[in-house]
């Protein structure tokens, strides 16, 4: 059976896609499930860094597209989980370097060989998006609970649903304190906004610039909260119902202020 | 420099009183990063309004087409009637499309379109536009688009200075490099650090000010600390900017006095330990 090819996108930039992506596939790949990340945005790569693994690119999307190589010459295995590979952007190429039929056929590609093919689509809507999405059959929206955010994903939701994609949505980087005093839009009037199904919700948390700095996946780390977070993801995404609980921000200032609904 | 035919603020309209002789053009300013999310929209608001509260006349151009949000930053979303593609096309005049800011008299936006795509910009049109309010403001600010597809290119192909805005990350640091390359040898690049929260860095788990500059090598116009408060602001529509007191707000009112030529002293950012943040790190808190 084929991959479930899975595009995650948002509008905006800077909500959280690369990294959603990475913890995501690495959450998976914890599962024991086979998966493929694709790094879409050829010209300003960053899955490779968010996953430590910038010195071993060999080749690149672009030449595999190009047929200068075959797609597992240019598949980087992540020694740290057993099934994980990143298939790198060109850095120096530009968007229309490949076409979208191009991306669609090597996204088939790599689904014949895997459970999951994540892509990290490029911000924006222009032909980074669209090829991107070109190959996907679901889309998973990234945003942030700020308008700007939430006006861009209202786009790309849109988009999505033109071709007919089944989106659902995860809303990053609340921050419950804020959220609780007012100056931050809740998960409900996010989803309100956008109509769509809520995959799942992840907390602000400073650990993360960190962590990607590093080039280690949240998720890796076995004594913080968003390793669960992406954990409860994942298992949705494999079709468990996991309910969305409420948990407390396990500080006195978190109980102070309030429990976040999270997970 | 820039400022001193526009002291008296030109509050009540943009236009350019047609005795002006000889025209001095003002400065055309793109704002961009590569990366998107590290700030350019907010940098490009608050700017735009710590210039304008010094009295010059500032136009912002909103580049990021079809995915428009200056707008919402500066509290106008209601008010556009008209695009930038209207202007383009020619299906508005300038006049008609610029929008006036509520709270600077002498500030203007032209907002991009939402509902349309970049690639139907014609990159001369752009260009020739920019030039238009270069006569008649003392700065056009360009708010890029994320990426470094034709969003990019239209926004930067009527500027002759480029402020590159960069958060103390490395996939930031990676795509401003990037950006900065691209930029090649024309504009002159200034770099802003956005977003530094100096307790981060005290612990060794962000990386500095130098850090992030000793890879780009730019000249630093300003740091700015990541500040909760910058999300209320964007979200309520009124630049953070505004505000008389606060170091935010001074920031930016340095940034723009440094933009206008002044001599203002290296930036810095104090690590202010506050009573939250001390008992946040006591418990493990996440701020």
């Amino acid at each position: 059976m084929s991959a479930r090819k899975i595009v995650i996108t948002s509008g905006k930039g800077g909500v959280g896609k690369t990294t959603t992506t990475a913890n995501l596939g690495a959450a998976l790949a914890m599962r024991g499930r086979r998966v493929i990340l694709i790094d879409a945005d050829i010209g300003l790569r960053n899955l490779d860094l968010v996953l430590g693994l910038e010195k071993r690119i060999v080749f690149d999307l672009v030449e595999v597209a190009d047929g200068r190589c075959q797609l597992r010459q240019a598949l980087i295995k992540d020694k740290r989980f057993e099934s994980l590979s990143v298939l790198p952007a060109a850095q120096t190429r530009d968007k229309d370097a490949i076409t979208a039929e191009q991306f669609a056929s090597i996204v088939a590609q790599a689904a014949e060989q895997s459970d999951y093919v994540f892509i990290d689509c490029p911000a924006g809507i222009e032909t980074g998006f669209r090829n991107a999405i070109a190959g996907a059959d679901e889309a998973i929206v990234v945003t942030t609970p700020e308008v700007s955010a939430i006006r861009d994903a209202d786009r790309v939701i849109g988009k999505a649903s033109e071709r007919r994609m089944p989106v659902r949505l995860i809303v990053n980087r609340i921050r419950p304190e804020m959220v609780r005093t007012g100056d931050m839009l809740s998960v409900d009037d996010v989803c309100e906004v956008l109509s769509a199904e809520l995959l799942g919700v992840v907390p602000d948390d400073e650990e993360i610039i960190d962590t990607t700095n590093r080039g280690e996946p949240i998720v890796l780390d076995q004594s913080n909260r968003l390793r669960g977070v992406y954990d409860k993801i994942a298992r949705r995404l494999e079709g468990e119902l996991v309910p969305f609980s409420t948990f407390d921000n396990q500080s006195l200032l978190g109980r102070l202020f309030g429990a976040l609904k999270a997970g | 420099m820039h400022e001193l035919k526009s002291q008296d603020g030109g509050a009540e309209s943009a236009e350019v009183s047609a005795a002006a002789a000889p025209v001095t053009l003002g400065r055309a300013i793109v704002i961009t990063s590569g990366k998107g999310g590290v700030g350019k929209t907010t940098t490009t608001a608050n700017l735009g309004t710590a210039l304008a509260q010094r009295g010059a006349r500032v136009a912002l151009i909103d580049a990021d087409v079809g995915l428009r949000n200056l707008d919402i930053l500066l509290g106008l979303e209601s008010r556009i009637t008209f695009h930038l593609l209207d202007v383009l096309e020619e299906k508005a005049t300038l006049d008609d499309a610029l929008v006036a800011d509520k709270h600077s008299p002498s500030l203007f936006l032209l907002a991009a379109a939402q509902t349309r795509e970049k690639d139907e910009v014609d990159t001369e049109r752009m260009r020739a536009l920019v030039e238009r309010l270069r006569e008649r403001f003392d700065y056009v600010l360009i708010d890029c688009p994320a990426g470094i597809e034709m969003g990019f290119r239209n926004a930067v192909v009527g500027a002759d200075e480029a402020i590159v805005v960069c958060t103390p990350e490395v996939s930031a640091v990676r795509d401003v490099d990037r950006v900065v390359g691209l930029l090649g040898n024309r504009f002159q690049p200034q770099l802003i650090v956005n977003r530094l929260r100096p307790q981060l860095v005290k612990k060794g788990k962000m990386l500095s000010v130098e850090d992030v500059n000793s890879i780009l090598h730019l000249p630093l116009l300003g740091v700015i600390a990541d500040e909760p408060e910058i999300v209320v602001t964007t979200n309520r529509g009124e630049p953070i900017a505004l505000q008389r007191e606060g170091r935010t707000a001074s920031a930016y009112r340095a940034i723009a006095a440094r933009i206008a030529g002044e001599d203002v002293p290296a930036p810095t950012v104090e690590f202010k330990e506050t009573f939250l943040s001390r008992i946040g790190s006591l418990f493990g808190g996440s701020r």
